[in-house]
């Protein structure tokens, strides 16, 4: 099988400071991968590395074959088409009303008729239970009903993978699970996933491989079980212990 | 520290670049004669204010400038055998206008002074007045000459003989100088100055048609010049001069003067006929139409290229980014009038540019920069996780900023823009010096007309409010649907 994402070497520095020393990995279609580890090492960043939302500054990615540190903007626009991303808040258009958010870049970005691009909006907020909000503008949503109008937008574009940014961190816990439900949903439905999150329980259930980061460097990969059960890494050790306290 | 030079000398890079291109050009030889016929137009520069030498009558809700120069130019052009063309402008403007070939003449009761030779020349005098002051009628016996004004203010026209008599002639006093005459009546009504130094049939003039006025006369010591009215012409225009100087030999001989006088007296006449501010509603409707046209295509201009200079300042492209600082900088840093006279007088030496549209470009450009400003102000407003939003569902940074960015900065900036909109309408007034007949202009017409000081400027105070409340509720309107929280 081949890798539909592939990381080599991938670095990232902030003026001096390196946030990205050297990641290596791959992911291949219809896998769910968590990344989880402590705030501040990394994770996000690496995310943002994936559809270069960031521009490494060296290594390479690669996704279905394109070289994505390669291209120019026009290619990259249209390879970002097929990675949609979920952001820790959301970033719905506050501009425009929950049917328009889904249907913007089916409009502008895929020239979908406008009749078009609303049936298959609406579906897609029938698919996270939300269609009846379809006029309503962001502000007068809850977090969970936002996260998930975001998470339609990203699906309308038809996505060979998602990328999830802790997605639930800035919801009221008892939003949270209405999200884990939808991203579950999807994981069941094969769709290929890179979620970085600190839902425990979450990357236990779905996940096939937990990567485990610390320090700019993934310091242990595995399954679920390897990872939870059987920590080899000190560090895993530590922070799983942090958060099994809390 | 280091960019703070780079931007200085950006900065004055622009300056000198804008100085070297406003250089006079070389001295032309002399075909003012030849330009005159081949373009069948004389055209003459005047500062409609100074009855009977000229002023604005109110015929059917249309104004025309009339009086004894009116005449005279008139005579002058038809001996030449081409149209008069008549240009209004503050009495200020006018040698700079003649310099920058915007006028073929001035004929604005000027007099033929040496300093004034010095930079124009002068047609043969065609009119001797004496120089009188003005005073309340309530003072009189208390003012005899110039020598009763030792340590009082006295009132004079910005740029006039007067203005200079009063200074060098009246020991210890202040001399206040205004640009507009009936300004300077309103100064003496409510004794901000004690007198006003004028000529003498303009002094006639006032006091024939405000009873509250009278004259005395300023027994100064007059000079070579001083006492006399004559045409002023574009130095080197001696074919023109020559040719302009036998239709003043027969106005002499004929004693033309005294026929044009009495012409001017009887438009003066039927000017205060009626002097009800309803009578001169055409003349302020116009004014009103001309500070909306300004405002609105101002307005529009701003906005469009407020973007691109926002843009600019923002791109990542140093030239770009270096040329929008300089501008806005630039721009903000130096007041519109300066602006205004620039593009009217400065560039207009290249491309002839006529003053309405000299006066929309420099409002335009002014309110460019504040606008980009603001604009920029409200990109840098929108969050950040907008952007990546859209770009993660692989729309263009164009369609982005079309789609995402721009409604909300938008959104964001209104009340600003709105702000700078509405005092767009107040501050396009300041076109009224090269003459655009806004509705500033327009009050100065009508006090000049209707011998009213305060009236006209109660009207429009209130027009003006009318246009900025207009708006500012129209802007409202659209401030509430945008908002959607």
């Amino acid at each position: 099988m081949t890798d539909m994402i592939k990381i080599e070497d991938l670095s990232k520095k902030f003026g001096d400071t390196e946030v990205l020393k050297g990641l290596n990995g791959s992911v291949s279609k219809g896998q769910v991968i968590c990344v989880i580890g402590p705030s501040g090492g990394g994770k996000s960043t690496f995310l943002r590395c994936l559809n270069l939302l960031e521009k490494p500054t060296s290594g390479k990615v690669t996704f279905e074959s394109n070289e994505l540190t390669a291209l120019n903007e026009t290619q990259l626009n249209e390879l970002r088409e097929k990675m949609g991303m979920v952001f820790q808040s959301f970033n719905l258009f506050a501009n425009m009303t929950v049917i328009e958010n889904v249907k913007l870049a089916l409009v502008k970005v895929k020239n979908m008729s406008d009749d078009e691009a609303n049936k298959l909006a609406l579906s897609l907020l029938d698919q996270v239970g939300l269609q009846e909000k379809a006029d309503a503008y962001p502000a007068s949503l809850s977090g969970g009903q936002q996260q998930r109008v975001a998470i339609a937008r990203a699906l309308a574009m038809n996505p060979d993978v998602m990328l999830f940014d802790e997605p639930t961190s800035a919801l009221d816990p008892e939003m949270v699970g209405e999200v884990l439900k939808v991203m579950q949903d999807l994981a069941n439905d094969g769709m290929t996933m890179v979620v970085v999150t600190h839902e425990m329980g979450f990357a236990k259930n779905v996940a096939d491989q937990v990567w485990f980061m610390d320090g700019g460097v993934f310091a242990e990969k595995g399954t679920p079980e390897q990872i939870f059960e059987h920590p080899k890494n000190d560090r895993t050790k530590d922070f799983l212990a942090k958060i099994l306290e809390a | 520290m280091k960019k703070f030079f780079v931007w200085l000398s950006l900065v004055l890079g622009l300056i000198v670049t804008l100085a070297g291109i406003s250089a006079q050009p070389a001295q032309a030889a002399d075909n003012s004669l030849a330009r005159v016929k081949e373009k069948g137009t004389l055209v003459m520069g005047t500062s409609p204010d100074y009855p009977p030498y000229e002023f604005l009558v109110n015929r059917n809700g249309k104004e025309r400038v009339v009086g004894m120069d009116v005449d005279i130019a008139k005579k002058i052009a038809k001996d030449l055998g081409v149209k008069l063309v008549i240009k209004q402008m503050s009495f200020d403007s006018l040698l700079v206008a003649l310099e920058t070939n915007k006028v073929d003449m001035v004929v604005s009761g000027m007099s033929p002074t040496p300093a004034r030779e010095k930079s124009v020349d002068f047609s043969k005098v065609y009119y001797k007045g004496g120089q009188s002051i003005l005073i309340n009628k309530t003072d009189k016996g208390l003012y005899h000459d110039k020598n009763s004004f030792i340590n009082k203010a006295v009132g004079a026209q910005t740029g006039s003989i007067q203005y200079s008599l009063g200074k060098k002639q009246i020991k210890n006093s202040t001399v206040k100088g205004l640009d507009k005459i009936s300004d300077l009546i309103l100064a003496l009504k409510s004794h901000k100055v004690e007198g006003v130094i004028m000529e003498k049939p303009s002094a006639q003039a006032y006091v024939d048609n405000d009873k509250s006025l009278t004259m005395i006369n300023g027994n100064f010591n007059l000079g070579k010049g001083e006492n006399d009215t004559a045409i002023g012409f574009r130095k080197g225009s001696t074919s023109l001069v020559n040719e302009v100087n036998k239709s003043v030999d027969q106005i002499d001989k004929q004693d033309l003067t005294k026929d044009y006088l009495k012409d001017a007296g009887s438009y003066m006449k039927t000017n205060t006929h009626n002097t009800t501010m309803w009578h001169y509603a055409g003349y302020f409707a116009k004014g009103v139409g001309y500070t909306l046209l300004i405002t609105v295509i101002s307005v529009f201009f701003g906005i469009l290229l407020g973007i691109i200079f926002a843009l600019m300042r923002l791109s990542k492209n140093k030239l770009l980014h270096g040329l929008g600082v300089a501008y806005i900088e630039f721009v903000r840093g130096t007041p519109l009038m300066i602006q205004v006279m620039f593009v009217y007088f400065g560039i207009g030496l290249f491309i002839n540019i006529p003053a309405l549209t000299s006066g929309i470009i420099a409002v335009s450009l002014n309110s460019a920069a504040y606008v980009a400003e603001i604009i920029r102000g409200g990109i840098n407003s929108v969050a950040k996780g907008q952007t990546e939003a859209a770009r993660s569902l692989g729309l263009s940074n164009t369609q982005t900023f079309r789609s995402v960015v721009f409604p909300q900065a938008l959104k964001n900036i209104w009340p600003a823009l709105g702000n700078e909109f509405v005092s767009l309408i107040k501050e396009s007034s300041i076109v009224s010096i090269i003459g655009v007949t806004d509705l500033i202009y327009q009050l100065k017409a009508v006090q000049t007309a209707t011998y009213k000081g305060v009236a006209p400027i109660i009207v429009a105070m209130i027009l003006y409010f009318i246009m900025t409340f207009s708006l500012s509720k129209v802007l409202n309107h659209y401030e509430r649907s945008m908002r959607h929280d």
